[in-house]
């Protein structure tokens, strides 16, 4: 479905992707990992063509810089920064994203079904929460019934319920024979969604594995979520790193990869800081951060 | 109910869908522009203000006169001429100077580029939608004025009166032209209107003082005059206003007799020529701009 | 079937018969009949011309009533002279005149007269090159006739209707449309009332012709209204002059002429309103502009420089692009625009009245930086309507010291428009059209805002219902 030969885009004199080349397969799943600045963002606005790029890239067979037009109408795009007219009503909005698509009212009300939103058809876009912002774009992305699915962080906004549901709708999607690209910084998300995942750093591809590589089952570590208070989250990121932990910090909280056997650890390193800890969570049963995303932390 | 079951378009099709598919797409664009356009406060302000004007316009050109109001239409044309030329740029430059830099600073554009649309239909779909909207805000204040003309002066000048309006909605679209290309060039919208306000200020004052200080300077002749004057789409249009109501230029002295006499009947269309020339070149440099830089 | 066959043919039938007919009426007969008729008849007598078309040129040579009852047609088959009367005592109505020749040097006319006293009424000229052409026929009378010209560029065309030497005469209620002059040559004490002039040369036209009042005249869509050249003693009363703006443009023209009044008329939205050149031209000799409306006009009053002994009093200067200009450059000093303390009423005055007396408190004196370039730049004309003209104004104003010497000025100016007594139209143009167009833009604009507004609960809705289905 999509082919991507020596795809190199330069902002300036960074090369935010560099000689990148992938292909993927119909009813593929892959996940693009790295960290924050390893290019995955650009790499997927340069799949949908939406920039000049060198190399090149078709999505099923046609040129995205040639014939882009074609070539977005296979994908339907979620992206990781939600920009939506915030005057306007969800209704009119995703029926805008319809014309746009040129598909009926019935598909934008099905796709507001699948996502949950059915029944906010009168709210304005800035009243509602980013979770619902996330699902919206989600709908859109859906609504002409697209082959391709590409989804920046697609859960990034989301609640633990919420990205439940929107992760059961993805897997529903693929296992209809959707192909999914997508960014992820949840190894839950990867392993169950993707069946490939390229890892990305400094805007190259430097490997390309299937999750049960990335993370051999038996990993003895443990991904946990901490809820810090409003504020600290760069402290405390500092504290756990000094105690010698992989950390990641994002939008939802810090995510710290400890052995299965310490979790108390790192709770215990910043009760020793004063930092006051209002929940944790433990992610995942046996999923690891790999190797080559240590550098994520420094991000 | 959320079986996806919309065909996909194939590969060998799907040309062919694109092509039939270009005015749906741009449509929906326009749409909502135009919803946009109506519902922002520009639109407001700038309908209230240029109706109110040709209100007062209008009267104040038949006050006075008693019932022979109806001589007066040609200086209510004239005064609605400045208010006209004063307005109207500033209006459709600033619309268009807005457009495509606040989506960009809004972060909508990439979500826009994103979509199974090309850029030139992204362009032209925001151009027609401001296009109309910008026509209804005058309608408004037109209709207002027309208004007063038939209660103050009965129906005379129908057609100049028509004229009017048709070289009016040129002058706006061409504005417009600029101001989408001004959009096309800036990153920031504050950049934009900022470059918007400079270009009404070059086209309305600036070229006009200039061409002044050159006729007096320089001793230009009638045809070097009227040459370069005509080059203005603000000078074109109030020829053309002017040509529509008199049949002639002579009104405005030598030059416009010249033009009179060397364009006879195709003085109107070479003024309408370009006006809609400052309509399509504008444009078409904006989606040059637009779709081969590439910039988000 | 047959119901259709039987409905054909009677159509058929009847479209016959009524060529058949037309054919009848049509049938030319030859103006030598109505020439016979004459030659039968007692002079004085009233001869009745049966219904018909007549073909050929016809000679009038005794003093008898022609009377055409609105149903004859002289055509002159497009050549000389259609009517000539050689006698006075003629009298020619109700007739339809038309096809002259157009052959310039011989002057071809609808009706030409050599003597007088002749009538000429209620008859409808098609077609002519001259309408109606008096050569020494003093106290004639022509009225009520319908005068309309070939379809000539301007500069060849003939005069709708002319006197030539013809002292005395009655000039009114004529309607001439697209010829060349309604022109009076060397004809003094006439009377021209309520005459309408359009897409002509000059309306009404005076050469030499002096001691005539012309009163309640309309002349619209000409090249000028009137001009009076050479002509002393004429009072203009309560005419109707407007959009006058072709090459010359003016409403009223006053060129060389001694003692001329200019009453309560109403002079609108020609190039110029009135034009005085060089008139009065002798030295004690007065014009008088009073009581007139001078509305509209791309200039209100313009006048030569060396221009003198004019009195301008309450007459209502309403927005004319230039209310008073001299033509040239220069200063009107030796005019004045006051009478007992009475000025004009000027609408571009920004004075005050504190005494609430209608009279301004300070006198009206325009000074205009832009109408002084333009006087010394004509080119710059070109700019005028444009903003960039209003900045140079307003960047004038507040500097005083950059105006130029006033043109003139008016001591008294009127803070209200003075009463005018103007000649009113019987009809005024339809409002309805213009009602239309007011309408359907409003209704355009209003549909527009009012589509958006809904649009989205509108779309809300369809989606809402496209989930129940």
């Amino acid at each position: 479905m999509i082919k991507a030969h020596h795809v190199t885009k330069r902002f300036g004199k960074v090369a935010a992707v560099n000689d990148l080349s992938f292909e993927l397969g119909e009813s593929e799943s892959i996940a693009l990992w790295g960290s924050n600045g390893a290019g995955k963002t650009t790499l997927i606005r340069c799949v949908l063509g939406m920039f000049p790029f060198k190399g090149n890239i078709t999505i099923g067979g046609h040129d995205v810089r040639k014939r882009g037009k074609i070539a977005r109408s296979f994908v339907g795009y979620v992206p990781q920064e939600l920009a939506f007219h915030d005057d306007a009503r969800l209704g009119s909005s995703i029926l805008f994203f319809a014309g746009l698509k040129r598909v009926d009212a019935t598909a934008a009300a099905n796709a507001l079904h699948m996502v949950g939103l059915a029944g906010h058809e009168n709210k304005r876009l800035r009243d509602l929460s980013g979770g619902m912002k996330q699902r919206l774009a989600l709908a859109i992305a859906l609504i002409a019934d697209p082959p391709i699915i590409v989804l920046d962080e697609p859960t990034s906004n989301l609640d633990a319920s919420g990205r439940e549901e929107v992760v059961d709708t993805l897997i529903q999607l693929r296992d209809k024979g959707k192909t999914l690209v997508f960014a992820s910084h949840r190894p839950d998300e990867v392993v169950s969604l993707a069946n490939r995942v390229l890892v990305m750093e400094k805007g190259q591809l430097v490997r390309s594995v299937t999750p049960t590589e990335l993370w051999p089952t038996h990993a003895p570590v443990q991904t946990m979520r901490l809820h810090i208070s409003m504020g600290s989250d760069e402290l405390a990121a500092e504290v756990l790193r000094q105690a010698g932990h992989a950390v990641h910090l994002n939008g939802q909280g810090l995510c710290v990869s400890v052995p299965r056997n310490r979790k108390a650890q790192p709770l215990a390193a910043l009760a020793q800081a004063s930092i006051e800890i209002r929940d944790f969570e433990i992610l995942d049963e046996v999923l690891a951060q790999p190797a080559s995303s240590t550098e994520e932390s420094k991000a | 109910m959320t079986t996806l079951t919309t065909p996909k378009p194939t590969s060998a099709c799907a040309t062919r869908h694109a092509y039939r598919s270009f005015a749906g797409s741009t449509l929906a664009l326009a749409r909502r522009e135009f919803r946009d356009a109506l519902a922002s406060r520009w639109f407001l302000l700038y309908t209230i203000a240029f109706s109110v004007l040709a209100i007062a316009v209008s009267f104040m050109s038949l006050a006075g006169s008693g019932s022979q109001g109806f001589a007066g239409f040609g200086r209510t044309t004239a005064g609605l001429l400045n208010l006209i030329m004063l307005v109207v740029p500033l209006m459709a430059i600033i619309a268009g100077s807005g457009t495509i830099a606040g989506e960009r600073e809004r972060g909508t554009l990439l979500y826009l580029l994103a979509q199974p649309i090309s850029r030139a239909e992204l362009l032209l779909g925001k151009y027609i939608g401001l296009a109309v909207a910008l026509c209804c805000s005058m309608f408004v204040g037109f209709g207002l004025s027309a208004a007063v003309l038939a209660w103050r002066a009965g129906g005379a000048g129908l057609s100049s009166f028509f004229m009017l309006i048709v070289f009016t909605c040129g002058l706006s679209l061409s504005m417009l032209s600029i101001g989408v290309l001004l959009s096309v060039l800036s990153r920031r919208s504050g950049v934009a209107n900022g470059l918007g306000l400079f270009a009404w200020l070059l086209l309305v004052f600036v070229s006009d003082l200039g061409l002044m200080a050159g006729t007096v300077l320089f001793k230009l002749r009638v045809q070097e005059v009227f040459a370069i004057a005509i080059i203005n789409p603000l000078q074109a249009f109030k020829m053309g206003v002017i040509v529509n109501m008199n049949a002639s230029l002579d009104v405005l002295g030598p030059v416009g007799m010249y033009a009179s006499l060397t364009y006879g009947n195709a003085l109107p269309w070479l003024l309408a020529a370009v006006i809609i020339g400052w309509i399509f070149m504008p444009l078409a440099l904006a989606l040059v701009m637009f779709t081969k830089r590439g910039g988000v | 079937m047959n119901t259709n066959h039987a409905i054909l043919v009677a159509l058929i039938a009847t479209l016959a018969l009524t060529r058949f007919a037309h054919a009848q009426t049509d049938a030319a007969r030859s103006v030598d009949e109505i020439a016979r008729l004459i030659e039968a008849a007692s002079e004085g007598e009233t001869v009745t011309i049966p219904a018909g078309r007549y073909e050929g040129n016809l000679r009038v040579s005794k003093p008898i009533v022609l009377d055409g009852h609105d149903a004859v047609i002289i055509d002159g088959l497009n050549n000389g002279t259609v009517v000539e009367l050689t006698v006075p005592g003629i009298t020619i109505r109700n007739l339809t005149i038309r096809g002259s020749g157009s052959t310039v040097d011989q002057e071809p006319a609808g009706i030409r007269a050599y003597d007088g006293p002749i009538i000429i009424e209620h008859n409808r000229f098609e077609e002519v090159y001259f309408g109606i052409d008096l050569r020494q026929s003093p106290d004639s009378i022509i009225r009520h006739n319908v005068v309309h010209g070939k379809d000539l560029e301007l500069g060849r065309r003939g005069d709708g209707i002319r006197l030539w030497w013809s002292h005395g005469c009655q000039i009114h209620d004529n309607f001439v449309d697209g010829l060349r002059d309604m022109v009076f040559w060397y004809s003094e004490d006439l009377r021209i009332d309520r005459n309408r002039v359009v897409n002509s040369r000059y309306g009404l036209h005076f050469m030499y012709s002096h001691n005539t009042v012309l009163s309640e005249n309309d002349l619209t869509e000409n090249s000028v209204g009137i001009y009076l050249m050479y002509s002393n003693s004429i009072t203009l009363r309560r005419n109707r002059i407007i959009n006058n703006r072709g090459s010359s443009g003016y409403g009223i023209g006053l060129k060389d002429c001694d003692d001329i009044t200019v009453e309560h008329n109403a002079i609108l939205a020609n190039r110029v309103g009135v034009y005085v050149d060089n008139s009065p031209s002798s030295f004690d000799s007065v014009g008088l502009i009073a009581h007139n409306s001078l509305s509209f006009n791309e200039i209100g009053l313009l006048a030569t420089p060396i221009t003198h002994n004019n009195v301008i009093t309450a007459n209502a200067f309403v927005e004319n692009e230039e209310q008073v200009a001299v033509h040239g450059g220069g200063q009107l000093n030796n005019n004045v625009f006051a009478k007992d303390g009475f000025g004009n009423f000027w609408s571009s005055y920004a004075g005050f009245d504190l005494a609430g007396d209608g009279i301004g408190d300070s006198p009206y004196a325009p000074r205009n930086v832009f109408r002084d370039l333009l006087s010394r730049e004509p080119n710059l004309r070109i700019f005028v309507h444009s903003p960039a003209q209003q900045a140079i104004e307003l960047t004038a104003r507040a500097f005083p010291d950059l105006n130029p010497e006033p043109m003139f000025e008016d001591p008294s100016p009127l803070t209200r428009p003075p009463t005018l007594d103007l000649f009113e139209p019987a009809t005024t143009p339809s409002r309805a059209p213009m009602l239309a167009v007011a309408c359907v833009l409003l209704l355009a604009s209003g549909m527009g805002i009012w589509i958006a507004a809904r649009q989205n609960s509108i779309s809300v809705d369809i989606v809402q219902r496209s989930a129940q289905t």
